[in-house]
């Protein structure tokens, strides 16, 4: 089912038929508004409830203040930094940036973020042009490959990776069969975190950018060969022009989920030095250390917040260029 | 499409690459499928010496992988019902009508989709104790239910939006109440989007661990949940056991919806203008 462009809720919305026509009175326009408002309102006050309140707190909590909502979890916490009577301290904050651990978590962190989002919007890049531009089977056969690993549970797919690539693995018995004993093995590696987190999250982007290319119509590509432009010129002189907003959400979305993920690295990485989202959970249940893993997850929240710049950058510029 | 730049597309030389794509992604499923079936296999032997369904037996008859069978049973219908309660009255209301706020509301739906999950989760979590629903059934409901509430408006909104409003005024022309028709109208005509919501609710639910390990263990421990202690203390054949039945309903209820999600139901989900 092809749903037509119009329908989605964020156009402006068509006005109920009839309504108004139906009962011209004040009192009728105003149920008009008021009745679809209260429709609107319990997903948007679960939201509010169980995401941007507990995120209020939480921040109220890594800036030591332990009374409150936070009087339960600071019953059980260790070593936790209260502000007392000021309106706030860093104490907690100072404590984990600088512990030289974290300072590595963050690092790792952002290193494997970069590679597998570069890795997947290429890949994505190149399956979805390839689905645009060719009929073949085998054009077919790539692009319901990379959506596979939607399928899959990413708890499975790590722990299928774990095995792929471990020290019994199919890939280390391939390298022994061809003479080569000192293959690595990547379970327990960094680089393992990365190759599981490009598989994990190759169908976003793939769908992102494929629902992206099909938007682009055919004479705008015939023109431009016309022209005399090979594959080269028309990816970047057309087709990456059209498809910025459809890149940068893959890009940003893909990097939020891969910084903020915790069963991969969990599963397939080190025990130290890890990516934040084990560290942060960790240090909250294992380590018993709730202010400690909530400035973790600010930390987090901080990243994705820059990641997310572009995004909106995008967003706002092609939401201008269509007013226009 | 079969346009100018097939010939190009075609010189390519995609088979090498196709081949290894396929590897990287098949791979590590076809090894895991292997070792659910495997008596002993050890390195470097390329598949298993003797082949054996005793494992199978072993999963079956611990009383623990069965509780945490019934518990993911239990609680991804729920979270899906809850969730379709909660939100397709909203996606109605956002497809077909103006109201005050509606777009701040849509921008603050979407932007949950900007927080890294963990981070999200051990928020939560903290609140979760001061109202004493850390390990109850209440938190894992309501942690699985958050992840479903983008799609489980945004799809169904734009399937309300899709049913052409002619079609609703001929019902009404014809003498039908608006309660009428929305039920024996827009409702049978927005039914296939309002399907793949659900379907999409169920799987978020049945696949999502980070949340439950945090909010519902040691007293819920769903089959993802358990998955995370199986790798960990099991022999791999168990674990891919129980990988492999954990698979199962993600896999044929993503089938069901394949073609919807190709289509770019999930990847308009992100996009805001």
């Amino acid at each position: 089912m092809e749903l037509p462009r119009s329908a989605g809720p964020g156009r402006a919305p068509q006005p109920a038929p009839r309504v108004g026509a139906r009962r011209a009175t004040v009192r009728g326009r105003l149920s008009a508004r008021v009745g679809p408002l209260a429709l609107a309102l319990p997903p948007i006050a679960l939201v509010l409830v169980f995401t941007g309140f507990p995120i209020l707190i939480a921040v109220t909590y890594t800036l030591g203040h332990l009374g409150g909502y936070n009087s339960a979890i600071s019953a059980i916490g260790l070593h936790q930094y209260s502000a007392g009577h000021r309106w706030a301290t860093f104490a907690a904050y100072r404590n984990v940036l600088g512990d030289p651990d974290f300072q590595a978590d963050v690092v790792i962190t952002i290193w494997v973020t970069a590679v597998s989002t570069l890795s997947v919007v290429v890949i994505a890049w190149v399956v979805a042009l390839y689905a645009r531009f060719s009929s073949s089977w085998a054009a077919r056969l790539l692009s319901s490959l990379s959506v596979v690993p939607l399928f899959v549970p990413v708890v499975i797919a790590s722990y299928a990776f774990l095995t792929f690539w471990g020290p019994g693995g199919f890939v280390k018995t391939m390298a022994h069969a061809a003479g080569l004993p000192g293959f690595p093995v990547l379970s327990y590696t960094m680089d393992g975190v990365t190759l599981a987190e490009i598989w994990v999250n190759i169908p976003f982007a793939v769908l992102m950018l494929t629902s992206g290319l099909r938007n682009v119509p055919d004479s705008l590509v015939e023109a431009a060969r016309d022209a005399g432009a090979g594959l080269g010129a028309t990816v970047r002189q057309v087709l990456l022009p059209l498809n910025m907003l459809p890149t940068v959400i893959a890009m940003t979305f893909t990097a939020i989920s891969v910084i903020g993920s915790y069963t991969v690295p969990y599963l397939v990485g080190p025990s130290a030095p890890n990516m934040l989202g084990v560290e942060a959970a960790d240090t909250f249940s294992a380590f018993n250390q709730p202010q400690q893993g909530e400035v973790m997850a600010m930390v987090l929240f901080g990243l994705a917040a820059l990641l997310a710049v572009p995004y909106l950058w995008a967003t706002w510029a092609t939401n201008k260029r269509s007013v226009r | 499409m079969k346009v100018p730049l097939r010939s190009l597309a075609r010189r390519t030389p995609p088979a090498a690459a196709l081949a290894l794509l396929a590897l990287f992604i098949l791979g590590p499923l076809a090894w895991l499928l292997l070792w659910a079936f495997a008596g002993t296999w050890t390195y470097p032997a390329l598949l298993p010496q003797h082949w054996s369904l005793d494992w199978w037996g072993e999963v079956f008859s611990a009383p623990q992988l069965w509780r945490s069978i019934e518990l993911s049973l239990f609680f991804s219908p729920v979270v899906t019902a809850v969730s379709a309660v909660v939100c397709l009255p909203a996606a109605y209301a956002f497809a077909r009508s103006s109201f005050p706020l509606r777009r701040s509301f849509l921008v603050l739906l979407f932007s949950t989709n900007a927080f890294p999950k963990i981070g999200l989760y051990l928020a939560i979590a903290g609140l979760f104790y001061s109202l004493h629903i850390m390990g109850s059934a209440v938190g894992v409901v309501l942690i699985q239910l958050l992840g479903t509430i983008v799609f489980m408006v945004w799809i169904p909104a734009a399937a309300f939006a899709g049913v052409p409003p002619a079609l609703e005024e001929a019902a009404r022309d014809a003498g039908a109440g608006r309660v009428r028709t929305f039920l024996w109208v827009t409702l049978p005509v927005a039914a296939p989007g309002i399907f793949v919501a659900m379907v999409l609710a169920f799987l978020a639910s049945f696949d999502e661990a980070q949340g439950t390990l945090l909010v519902g263990a040691p007293n819920y421990v769903t089959m993802p949940t358990q998955m995370y202690s199986l790798v960990n203390n099991y022999p791999p054949q168990a674990a891919a056991v129980f990988a492999l039945l954990l698979s199962v309903p993600s896999v044929a209820l993503m089938l069901l919806v394949r073609r919807h999600v190709m289509g770019g139901a999930l990847a308009r989900g992100f996009q805001l203008h």
